[in-house]
């Protein structure tokens, strides 16, 4: 059995069947990338001013990551046309220049992937922020773990009904403490020495609740059927305890801990840890402070400078948004208007790059043109007069900024740039992940028809080159995805 | 000069394909569309018994929400989802309501109606020898079942399936489960990863449905020769492929927000059982809502379509006469796919969106009915002096119109903002859906099954059996659906799971007076004590006890489908229900490849009493030089012999 | 469909040309938002910005769809089929807008957060 037009084009659609399938399938991708699209025009028009977390801009979320973005848009292009010559190639009977071309692009394409992994990882892990109790914002970097709670457990009581308690996944160190189970006297006390040991005594513990369960509510329900007055209730142990011989080391995630105080740490799954706080504030990095959630009048008199505590850090920052200020006058006073308050709340104004721990002399910060080459003024250029965030070097890491403490209990929300940071960041890494994901594929495609292709070019090379054809309409999409992805992401 | 005999002789010299298949490979990881067709069915059936059991559960907990569940109370499964009393809680009728809902749309029907009805039948209709992408068509079953098992499996982990509804409206979708270690393996979860492959599964399949329908129709079949049955598969494939992706996305958003702590649909500030919500704020639950509704509207109609088109195939068969109106069906069905997709925030008039938006969506509502009545208009006069042959699958395709009728005019008043106000998430929206998709659908894919059944297995289905499944089948669709608008009207909510007992100033609303003839009816059949009123809360006993005897009406169908295909009676030719279109020129039940001979159209599909003619059919395979005059549409039209 | 063509040195030359165009918008691209003199507006992105970057980029993305996925000599039944999609997203995006925003609605929102008057939410 044979499907017909496979590679010849039926004559009344005058298309074969792929072209036809290829043209729907990236219909249904318009709408798939549609409707992020869509979500993020929604999300981005529907940030409430002084309420929600204002939008970044791109320029100053990428910073010196934008010139990646960019490398990263031309690749996909030269990649788009290698696919366009790879296909004339093969029209033309030309093997050797097909492969060739075909494998640079899906060198391409790797490398696109590369760069793209470099950026995450810069996000995910260099780059944190804290936001306050009344909303002030810290930018930087959080030091040593310490956003985990630290804590020294000696007892865990946990659930029987539900999964595995979330603690024993958040020992810190390899070894496995050595936890005795509570039992009733008389019973022999039963010890777990390793994880294996105990997950194998829970399910099993999990298991007996429940038919223990069942008997129990049988005997109720036959009682109260019978008519007996007031039965004795159900009562099934469905929870557990746990003792281990000495402390073992715990860090709390704050996103699975749901309070915790000197002597106990509770587990959003119920479970709880009786031991000891071993250390619960956070050692921060401080780069950036970010205002734009504080009233203008209120932030002289921010939590936030309590908890850097620093005068002169203080100072500067008042004394770039000031200058802002004067920008955006110079700007709107000649033209007889007032600041819009998008303005005043805006991208850049109440975030502003201090220096915490002493490097703070008068006037660095009025000087930023002066400065700009010296690595750890490298914000700077984000609030100067002409006030466009340096695109010209990859951030580094300096040593130089202050370290702080935070405590844990003015923190309302703290986490690195990564998607929970904020519905900017959150779209960022949907799209941009989704969108390698479809280059990831598309680029296996064309590897496969340049890896195991020759086979068919020397027995139909017709075929081939409509394949080709219809991998490389594809690969266009996934670019011109990208042409879009690259200015909304990254620049504006 | 029958071209059927001819085809049977040619049949038995089809064997060069014929090399030998292993048992795996020709009926589990098969690439024959009909194989696949059959796969669909089958889950889709057992994923539909699965449904309606979890109904049945919570029907005991709305008609008897003080008493044990019967028989489920001692297994160990339902202990973490029942109280000491063995009575439902909350949150098992929640989990079951939600994945109810789940399954029955996205496992059940339309896997069966898309799925298997579309992929058996289509092909044959159009005359091509398979799908145009066999093997994308075995990936999309396979992935509708790697969905279906995740789903399924759900149940199994220690948070239980999702319970969010079906809809999964965020934030209480995302902020449900949170207090489970591993956020993966919970249900909520898990039932977007299972969007993710149904929804994967359903677009590679609308892609080959369209691309089959487009490109592998035989020669003569011009657009205006399709059967009905096609053109609203093609109506349906557009649905799936256009209308899914932004519910992909929702699901993914949700993923994200679940697993990565994204906050695409969770506003600032929002507190969660006394506690402010980790996460960064400033998402829109409204976003959600319009994504979803974006693929669910359309969805009702993918739905519907297929099982009309179902009937519409039944109905000319059996009552002898052409399709009334086919082209207007046509364009009817087209008008009503363009409509579809702007019709969808009529679910979320109470969701505070404003009037202007509101009119726009209430004015594509009331529009988008007129296709839809002129649809079953046209079935209905298609019936009218036609001289009808009352078979088994006539009986359900006949009983399909009022009651699709009966769910499409009670949808009137929830288009209308206004009213939809007072009668939203009520039990009148569930009886107007339910009217739409179970006597409604599901009657036209029964009539389906009965239909096609002699071509898949060369027997027929019992008619006794038929119309044991029949009868008692009507009856208590309306028994469970009825009671439910009256409900609805007097304010009784969907989601209440001891059916409304909370609200005494409701559910003790009288609906008739005691010794009328329902309330001595009602007295009779224990439902309520002698001389009393008949409460609107009694009608929940009607409900669940139809619906009980729903499931015992199944009986016969399900003890038919499998004896039939032994000791049924033989279908006595390729064509025993003398119909017109290609399906019917195919060897039965059909060989890998189909056709013996490469088919032609030769004609409109429904022919039939042609004037003049010496039998009451005139299929569309059989060439006669008389009719080819007229029938030239294009140059693919066939040249005479 | 491409049996016809043979002349694929004309191909080719159109190619490399929208290539090199595509390359030259994508330093526009930058240009516009990195460079003051650029900026519309007053500093930082405003609507002028928006509207400049997603004109480029449009054109960008129509060189791609029209020439390298030969859009512009494609057959009917995709032109029809890329109508809808078209249609249908344009209609997903705005009316989901619509919806948010309100014409009638907005009239009555009780918020007011213009001109630089900063209300105190709660």
């Amino acid at each position: 059995m044979e499907i017909p037009y496979e590679v010849t084009p039926r004559r009344d659609t005058g298309l074969y069947n792929s072209k036809l399938a290829v043209w729907l399938f990236l219909a249904s991708e318009v709408m798939l990338f549609g409707g992020l699209f869509s979500g993020y025009v929604f999300l981005r028009l529907g940030v409430q001013e002084g309420v929600d977390n204002p939008w970044p801009w791109g320029l100053n979320v990428h910073k010196g990551y934008v010139w990646l973005g960019f490398l990263n848009t031309l690749i996909l292009i030269g990649s788009s046309v290698g696919v366009v010559f790879a296909w004339v190639a093969l029209k033309e009977r030309n093997w050797r220049r097909f492969q060739v071309l075909m494998y640079a692009v899906v060198a391409c394409a790797v490398a696109f992937m590369c760069i793209k992994s470099v950026e995450y990882n810069s996000k995910l892990t260099k780059h944190h922020g804290i936001k306050l109790l009344d909303n002030s914002v810290m930018e930087g970097r959080i030091l040593d773990g310490t956003d985990k709670v630290r804590f020294a457990g000696e007892k865990a009581s946990f659930s029987l009904q539900g999964a595995l308690p979330i603690f024993l996944r958040e020992l810190a160190g390899d070894e496995f403490p050595e936890l005795t189970l509570e039992t009733a006297e008389g019973e022999e006390p039963v010890t777990f020495s390793s994880k294996g040991e105990f997950k194998k005594w829970f399910y099993q513990a999990r298991r007996e609740t429940a038919s223990g369960l069942a008997d129990e509510r049988k005997r109720y329900r036959t009682e109260l059927a019978n008519g007996v007055e007031n039965p004795t209730p159900v009562s099934v142990s469905t929870s557990a305890t746990v003792t281990a011989s000495k402390p073992f080391p715990l860090n709390g995630n704050p996103r699975t801990v749901i309070g915790h105080s000197d002597t106990t740490m509770n587990y959003r799954d119920g479970s709880k840890v009786d031991g000891t706080l071993t250390g619960d504030d956070v050692l921060f990095e401080i780069h950036e402070v970010d205002m734009q959630l504080v009233m203008p009048t209120k932030q002289r008199d921010s939590m936030l400078w309590e908890v850097v505590n620093d005068e002169g850090a203080k100072q500067e920052f008042f004394t770039k948004q000031h200058k802002y200020y004067e920008t955006m006058r110079a700007y709107y006073e000649p033209r007889g208007e007032t600041i819009p308050e998008k303005m005043l709340r805006g991208h850049k104004l109440n975030l502003h790059y201090v220096h915490v721990g002493g490097d703070h002399e008068e006037g660095h910060g009025s000087d930023g043109e002066k400065q700009e080459g010296e690595k750890e003024h490298h914000g700077d250029e984000v609030h100067t007069s002409e006030s466009k965030p340096s695109a010209s070097k990859l951030e580094k890491d300096t040593g130089h900024h202050g370290t702080i403490t935070v405590p844990r209990d003015k923190i309302k929300f703290m986490g690195n740039h990564g998607p929970r940071y904020g519905n900017y960041y959150a779209i960022y890494f949907t799209m941009t992940a989704l969108h390698g994901l479809h280059v990831v594929g598309g680029a296996l495609v064309l590897l496969y028809f340049v890896v195991f292709g020759k086979k068919m070019f020397l027995k139909n090379p017709e075929h081939l080159a409509n394949r080709v054809e219809v991998g490389g309409l594809f690969w266009h999409f996934v670019d011109l995805i990208w042409i879009f992805l690259f200015p909304i992401m990254y620049l504006l | 000069m029958s071209a059927v005999t001819a085809e049977k002789h040619e049949e038995t010299h089809d064997d060069h394909h014929d090399h030998y298949e292993p048992f795996w490979k020709k009926y589990i990881f098969s690439t024959d569309h009909k194989t696949i067709g059959i796969q669909y069915g089958f889950t889709a059936l057992v994923f539909l018994a699965f449904g309606f059991f979890l109904m049945m559960v919570m029907r005991w907990s709305i008609a008897y929400p003080d008493r044990a569940v019967p028989l489920l109370a001692d297994w160990p499964w339902f202990q973490a989802w029942l109280d000491d009393g063995g009575k439902v809680t909350g949150d098992l009728y929640n989990m079951f309501g939600a994945m109810h809902g789940t399954i029955m749309v996205f496992l059940g029907v339309v896997p069966l109606a898309f799925g298997a009805f579309g992929n058996y039948v289509t092909p044959l209709q159009i005359g091509a020898p398979d799908m145009a992408f066999p093997r994308l068509n075995m990936a999309s079953y396979w992935l509708y079942l790697l969905g279906g098992v995740l789903m399924f499996v759900s149940f199994f982990l220690p948070s239980g399936a999702a319970k969010a509804g079906w809809t999964n409206y965020s934030p209480l979708a995302t902020t449900t489960d949170l207090h489970y270690g591993d956020l993966f393996w919970t249900g909520q979860t898990q039932w977007l990863m299972g969007m993710v492959f149904l929804i994967s599964s359903s677009l590679l399949g609308a892609v080959n449905f369209i691309c089959t329908i487009i490109n592998l129709r035989c020669r003569g079949m011009t657009w205006m020769r399709m059967p009905f049955f096609v053109w609203a598969m093609l109506v349906t494939g557009f649905l799936l492929l256009l209308a899914f992706p932004p519910l992909e996305v929702a699901a993914l958003m949700q993923l994200m927000d679940r697993l990565a702590g994204t906050s695409f649909f969770i506003p600032t500030g929002l507190n969660v059982s006394g506690m402010s919500f980790d996460a960064a704020g400033g998402g829109s639950p409204l976003l959600y809502q319009h994504l979803f509704w974006f693929l669910a509207h359309p969805e009702v109609y993918v739905l519907i379509l297929p099982a009309l088109a179902i009937v519409s195939e039944v109905i000319p068969c059996n009552t002898r006469k052409p399709l009334w109106g086919y082209k207007t069906m046509v364009y009817a069905v087209m008008v009503l796919g363009f409509l579809a997709f702007i019709v969808w925030a009529h679910h979320m008039y109470i969701t505070g969106m404003g009037p202007a938006v509101s009119t726009f969506f209430q004015t594509t509502t009331v529009l988008i009915s007129i296709p839809s009545v002129i649809l079953i208009t046209s079935l209905l006069i298609s019936m009218w002096g036609g001289s009808i042959r009352f078979t088994v699958p006539m009986l359900f395709a006949t009983a399909f119109i009022p009651m699709f009728g009966i769910g499409g005019l009670t949808g009137l008043p929830l288009a209308f903002s206004l009213t939809d106000l007072h009668l939203h998430d009520t039990y009148y929206v569930i009886g107007h859906f339910h009217y739409v998709v179970a006597p409604g659908t599901i009657f036209g894919l029964f009539a389906g099954i009965y239909h096609w059944y002699p071509k898949m297995t060369g027997r027929m289905m019992s008619t006794r059996l038929g119309h044991l499944h029949f009868w008692p089948s009507l009856i208590f669709m309306n028994g469970i659906f009825a009671p439910m608008f009256f409900q609805g009207m007097a304010g009784f909510h969907r989601r209440a799971f001891d059916g409304g007992k909370a609200y005494e100033q409701i559910s003790n609303q009288v609906f008739s007076e005691p010794n009328t003839f329902i309330s001595n009816l009602c007295e009779m059949m224990h439902v309520i004590e002698p001389d009393a009123p008949l409460r609107m809360i009694d009608l929940n006993i009607i409900t669940s006890g139809s619906a009980w005897l729903l499931a015992v009406a199944q009986v016969p169908f399900i003890i038919n489908l499998f004896l039939s295909a032994f000791n049924g009676k033989k279908a006595e030719s390729d064509n025993p229900w003398d119909a017109t279109t290609l399906e019917w020129a195919t060897p039965t039940p059909p060989p890998h490849g189909n056709f013996a001979t490469e088919p032609v159209a030769y004609r409109g599909p429904y022919e039939y009493s042609v004037p003049g003619a010496d039998r009451d059919f005139t299929p569309q395979f059989e060439s006669d030089p008389s009719s080819l005059a007229t029938g030239k549409e294009n140059e693919e039209a066939p040249a005479p012999h | 469909m491409s049996e016809e063509i043979h002349d694929w040195g004309k191909h080719k030359k159109t190619y490399l040309m929208v290539g090199i165009a595509l390359f030259f918008f994508t330093f526009v691209t930058i240009a516009l938002a990195l460079f003051p003199p650029f900026d519309v507006g007053p500093p930082g992105p405003t609507p002028g910005d928006y509207v400049l970057g997603l004109a480029v980029a449009t054109t960008k993305a129509s060189l791609v769809a029209l020439i390298f996925m030969h859009l512009n000599h494609e057959r009917g039944l995709i032109y029809k089929t890329l109508v809808f999609t078209v249609l249908f997203f344009i209609g997903l995006m705005a009316l989901t807008l619509f919806a948010e925003f309100d014409p009638i609605r907005e009239q009555y929102d009780t918020f007011e957060t213009t001109n630089g008057k900063l209300t105190e939410q709660e």
